[in-house]
């Protein structure tokens, strides 16, 4: 009896059931490598890929299978495929559509190592990519050229916390017949699904909000099944014969899966980027909560955006939910449950006053990470960037006032009680 | 491979091989507004298998241009044709749903090829609500997408698929969406209107082979068992799924379908 399930049922559900023979309720954990043939045929013709199912778990597992197959039914999508890593993601895509003298467009207020993929390994491939600003749609038209073969930004832009207008973007890329491409990491499905408001493809870090506890590394891709590959002169990685599987077109043969096919049979055949089933079996249990984890997310993010506001050491706060937000009114429309838990805010004092401020909390984690159920902090002045001047920041969006905040769920009373033990030191500081 | 067939370009999955009109021709009928795609793993299977193998998109699905066929028996003649065109003479045909309401009628008009019929997920009559009839003229996009839920078991619910990482409902859903609009209207109307399976069944001489879903909400069991029930010696089998046998239980289904190729042999 089909049921169509609900999205807070299919965090705890999607790609599981009890299997007749143990009646494991969890998710086992197939900590193996390979699987053993019943027959030489079966292995041919999982070799040939005539049907579904495991040979090797660099290609495919169980256990990771699960958390594909649950991803794929939060973002409503065709199908899914989890690696090693978000980056391992991004490169996964990148790679399996692009080739020597392709270009790409994408936003130039993203996370660094989005950046350095684009600007400094991928040119060295003859992939090059022009970057635009995220928030100008008519930019982006204009710098697409016949031979772009994606749009890239990131939903919620990080560090910068830009909003892509991604039904604005959507439609010109839809015009051009270009896949957009968005990493929807800070989002995640609970706050926005992008394949409704016409994205195509989705790459996730899962490390962060969907796996959420800080304790294993992984990456996802999400095919929205809605992307027309059949121009084989534009998409010949796609739509035309491959070197393997007997010639065989992906598109031809799985059409709306014919991303996730190629990358599979291409990509994790080749490069390798496969995560441990351990690893998917943690990011799994973090997804069971991600409604509620969510939820309190922005609870938090809400009140901590109105003690900051109004604190008297706090030079600026900057947040999409925040109506002096440039992206105000496109987050409002398109993440209307709230626009992720990253808060960007500067204290009186600049540099040293960040520093001090990081140096004397201790409820809140002083790291290089965002998304843990954990509230963490970075003051990318006095770490990350602290080789750089105070103008060599500034022209990359930053100050070097600015800390970042990735607002966990710990009590909100705590939270603020952390912070003004740092507002008093960097109160001292200044007198 | 795209054939130029009544004036249309029209697809014709070969399952990765090419087709041999001197081997034996597995020919897989979709059904409602479905296309070759429902075959994914069926296709390759059987064509590495030995077969040749052809997956039609009919008129105005998947990749085939043209417009939609009016009736059962309309699209019964087009693949009459195109069987006739591509010189086939040793024809197994799998349909799935619609595909074998197409199979009962193509029986009466390409008997001298056909060797066999399987029915998949099949009936003599496949009645459609006049809400589903009349929403897939106003809203096919909607229409297709209730019938993706309908049509799985428990495993669309639950996102369970034996190709890792793929999901029934995302992937349902888009398959149908690659047809022109108006085809979705045109093959619930044929179905609905289509009152002569008892007859036509009634006339199957060559051997047939049955694969019914246990938690079928398309075309229910019960209405399953009484249509094979008209055909003399049809093998009978009944998996625990729904609608979407093909994508649902490919390895069970591709088993039964294979033993059975063999015994005609």
């Amino acid at each position: 009896m089909s049921e169509n399930y609900k999205f807070d049922t299919l965090s705890l559900h999607a790609g599981h059931i009890p299997d007749k023979e143990t009646g494991s309720r969890a998710v086992p954990i197939y900590q193996t490598t390979s699987y053993v043939f019943n027959s030489t045929e079966e292995a041919a013709s999982l070799y040939n890929m005539e049907v579904g199912g495991h040979l090797y778990t660099r290609i495919s597992n169980p256990t990771v299978a699960a958390l594909e197959q649950r991803l794929a039914a939060l973002e409503g999508g065709a199908s899914a495929l989890a690696c090693s890593s978000g980056m391992a993601a991004m490169h996964l895509v990148v790679s399996a559509i692009c080739s020597n003298g392709d270009h790409i467009v994408a936003s130039s207020k993203m996370y660094g190592a989005n950046i350095n993929l684009l600007q400094h390994t991928m040119p060295r491939f003859g992939v090059k990519t022009d970057f635009v600003n995220p928030n100008d749609p008519d930019a982006i038209e204009r710098a697409i050229k016949p031979n772009t073969k994606l749009v890239f930004g990131e939903v919620i832009g990080n560090p910068g916390l830009d909003i892509m207008d991604v039904p604005e973007i959507a439609k010109i890329c839809n015009s051009k017949n270009i896949p957009l491409v968005l990493d929807a990491t800070f989002n995640t499905p609970y706050l926005m699904q992008p394949f409704k408001h016409g994205a195509n493809i989705i790459v996730h870090s899962l490390t962060k909000w969907l796996g959420g506890h800080g304790i294993a590394i992984g990456g996802a891709i999400v095919n929205g099944g809605n992307f027309d590959w059949g121009d084989k002169d534009k998409f010949p990685t796609i739509s035309g014969r491959h070197f393997a599987l007997g010639g065989i077109s992906f598109w031809e043969e799985f059409g709306p899966s014919a991303l996730i096919a190629k990358i599979r049979a291409e990509g994790m055949y080749n490069f390798g980027p496969s995560l441990s089933p351990t690893n998917a079996f943690h990011l799994m249990q973090g997804i069971e909560t991600l409604p509620l984890r969510m939820k309190k997310h922005i609870e938090n993010t809400h009140s901590i955006l109105d003690f900051l506001v109004n604190h008297e050491m706090v030079e600026w706060v900057k947040h999409p939910d925040l109506e002096t937000h440039p992206d105000h009114q496109v987050a409002k429309r398109i993440l209307p449950k709230g626009s992720g838990s990253i808060v960007a805010f500067g204290i009186k004092g600049g540099r040293e006053a960040g520093k001090a401020f990081i140096e004397s909390v201790q409820l809140a984690s002083h790291l290089a990470n965002v998304g843990d159920a954990k509230t963490l902090l970075i003051h990318p002045g006095s770490t990350t960037h602290s080789h750089l001047s105070s103008e060599a920041m500034k022209e990359g969006g930053l100050t070097d006032d600015m800390i970042r905040l990735s607002v966990g769920l710990e009590d909100i009373n705590d939270i603020t009680k952390d912070f003004e033990r740092g507002f008093k030191a960097v109160k001292k500081l200044n007198k | 491979m795209i054939i130029s067939f009544k004036d249309a370009d029209t697809y014709i999955g070969t399952g990765g091989k090419s087709l041999d009109n001197t081997k034996r021709t597995l020919c897989f009928l979709h059904g409602s507004g479905q296309n070759h795609l429902s075959f994914i793993q069926q296709a390759r299977f059987f064509a590495y298998k030995g077969y040749s193998v052809i997956v039609p998109d009919m008129p105005a699905h998947g990749f085939s241009d043209g417009n939609p066929c009016k009736s059962i028996k309309e699209n019964a003649e087009w693949i009459n044709d195109l069987l006739v065109k591509l010189n086939l003479k040793d024809v197994v045909i799998i349909g799935h749903s619609q595909g074998c309401l197409v199979a009962l009628e193509l029986n009466r008009i390409f008997k001298s090829f056909l060797k066999s019929i399987i029915f998949v997920a099949g009936s003599n009559i496949i009645p459609v609500n006049q809400f589903l009839l009349d929403l897939s003229e106003e809203n096919p996009q909607k229409a297709s997408e209730m019938m993706v839920t309908w049509g799985h078991g428990i495993d669309g619910d639950m996102s369970i698929n034996k190709w890792p990482g793929h999901s029934h409902y995302g992937e349902g859903n888009n398959i149908m969406c690659m047809n022109k609009p108006t085809a979705l209207k045109y093959d619930l109307n044929s179905c609905n209107d289509y009152l002569d399976g008892i007859n036509a069944a009634k006339k199957i001489k060559v051997p047939t082979l049955a694969v019914l879903a246990k938690n079928d909400q398309m075309t229910p069991l019960k209405s399953g068992l009484k249509f094979v029930e008209l055909i003399k010696n049809c093998e009978t089998h009944v998996l625990d799924c729904g609608h979407f046998l093909p994508s649902e239980r490919p390895m069970e289904l591709n088993s039964i379908i294979n033993s059975f190729l063999l015994k005609l042999e």
